[in-house]
């Protein structure tokens, strides 16, 4: 099994926290150092070169809010929905975002979809697929053999994590209780890789049903998905919530490696690599709840 | 749960598992896996002398996807399942040792590898407050392709309900999301704070 690090083993490195909000909610930019480091910019670069990087990286979300923003009357997206802009005349990064609604559309079945609030709306796919891109374009640059170890992004709850190539890092992402969101129910390691959740607890039962224009009725408070990128994960999260508790014939040919449902009761279900791991636990077990 | 501390408690640490499997073409198989705790990991470190022992089997047959319940009896479980699926258990020793009122010891103990079809299993049981508080297959089966690609899967671990988030020590917390202003209270901005 993969060894738990200790607290002081992974305390033991430099470690650049910067936080902006945008897009609603809070981005957080996680830069960590090499082993006994005590900046995060270790022997590569300068401690200017990570905030330069962060900045650059929370400026480029800005700018994609500003793009796809339907609560901005200028942004590309709301002139699409009046009418005022042909999808195919808009910014190469809005097309883009169409096609792979449409793409995602497909694979979750109808089950993700970028147009059920009448009109073009791809503001569920937008912040993963934004925060995958500034981490990409922005932090993972950073990564340096005797450099900076380790860059993760988050906004809103998902996270996209990068490691450099040989660094002892993994990064530790707990997943919310959906019913107490100062606990944490699991944790899932990585190195590279996304997780996203999608659920009802801030912001009320805002995921819907494509097929059937209501709140999805899954029985879900919330549904994880890991997988290698954020866009893919989001997407895929929230087709999650969709399919309900009960259905998980989908990860069988999902582009995802692993997740995690929650019950309205409480209860778990788990998979990894396309297959569900059934676990017996005193506050989770899967076989009281559902039998 | 109450059967699964009492089957503990008369086999001296001995633990059925229930593994449920869903393949790619849909099939399900379920392998019952018996292990036993040895190797403690966790914050007390036991030290009575090994002594369980155990087989498992799952067998049966049905329509894909169906989940499955079992009964688990000390020392030994079947599992019925959609297609056939057996588990020969390895032996596997305990070292868990009265200290509560349950007669468990708070920690972590790992199971020896079961073998099954799909490759070895192994099982890590968390005792919390004298209770089983998660049963865990962190070793996935590593035999075919397919099963070595679950094994790199990062399948969620599920943790103690009363481990805080900075005990559990995580980066991050993925949840719902939250607006900016939910953000001030959130689990997130503690971590950041406390890492930045």
């Amino acid at each position: 099994m993969t060894a738990v690090r200790s607290g002081a083993e992974r305390a033991e490195r430099g470690r650049l926290v910067r936080t902006h909000p945008v897009m609603g909610t809070v981005a957080s930019a996680h830069v960590v150092g090499p082993p006994g480091s005590a900046s995060p910019s270790g022997a590569g670069g300068g401690p200017l070169a990570v905030e330069r990087a962060i900045a650059a990286c929370f400026a480029e979300l800005d700018e994609l809010d500003r793009v796809f923003s339907p609560f901005r009357d200028d942004s590309a997206v709301s002139r699409i929905r009046r009418g005022e802009l042909a999808l195919e005349d808009a910014d190469a990064r809005v097309v883009e975002v169409a096609e792979r609604c449409l793409e995602a559309a497909e694979a979750t079945r109808g089950r993700f979809s970028a147009a059920w609030r009448g009109g073009f709306d791809p503001t569920g796919y937008v912040k993963g697929w934004a925060v995958e891109r500034a981490a990409r374009r922005h932090l993972a640059p950073l990564l340096a053999p005797d450099g900076v170890a380790a860059v993760a992004l988050g906004a809103g709850g998902d996270v996209q994590a990068l490691t450099a190539p040989g660094a002892h890092w993994t990064w530790r992402i707990g997943i919310a209780d959906p019913r107490d969101r100062s606990r944490v129910l699991a944790v899932v390691e990585l190195a590279d890789g996304a997780v996203a959740t999608s659920g009802t607890a801030e912001r009320g039962a805002h995921v819907v049903d494509p097929a059937t224009g209501r709140p999805a009725a899954g029985g879900l408070a919330s549904a994880t998905v890991v997988a290698d990128g954020l866009a893919t994960a989001d997407a895929w999260a929230t087709a999650a919530l969709v399919a309900g508790f009960a259905d998980l014939f989908w990860i069988a040919e999902a582009p995802v490696r692993s997740g995690l449902l929650v019950h309205d009761s409480g209860a778990i279900r788990r998979w990894g690599g396309g297959v569900e791991v059934v676990s017996m636990g005193e506050r989770d077990d899967p076989l009281a709840a559902v039998a | 749960m109450r059967r699964i501390v009492i089957a503990l408690l008369a086999t001296a640490g001995g633990l059925v598992a229930l593994l449920g499997y869903r393949t790619s073409w849909g099939a399900t198989a379920d392998v019952a896996a018996l292990a036993a705790a040895g190797e403690p990991g966790g914050p007390a470190s036991a030290t009575a002398p090994p002594s369980s022992t155990g087989t498992s089997t799952g067998t049966g047959a049905g329509s894909g996807g169906q989940r499955t319940t079992s009964t688990p009896t000390p020392g030994s479980s079947s599992g019925t399942g959609s297609s056939s699926g057996s588990g020969s258990a390895a032996s596997g020793s305990s070292t868990s040792s009265t200290s509560s009122a349950s007669g468990l010891r708070d920690g972590t103990y790992t199971g020896s590898a079961a073998s099954t079809r799909y490759g070895d299993v192994q099982v890590v049981l968390t005792v919390s407050d004298g209770r089983i508080a998660g049963v865990e297959v962190p070793v996935s089966p590593d035999g075919s392709p397919r099963d070595r690609q679950i094994s790199q899967t990062a399948i969620p671990r599920l943790v103690s309900a009363t481990l805080s988030a900075q005990s559990a020590s995580v980066d991050f917390v993925s949840g719902a999301t939250y607006t900016s202003r939910g953000y001030e209270q959130s689990l997130q901005s503690a971590l950041d704070q406390a890492k930045g």
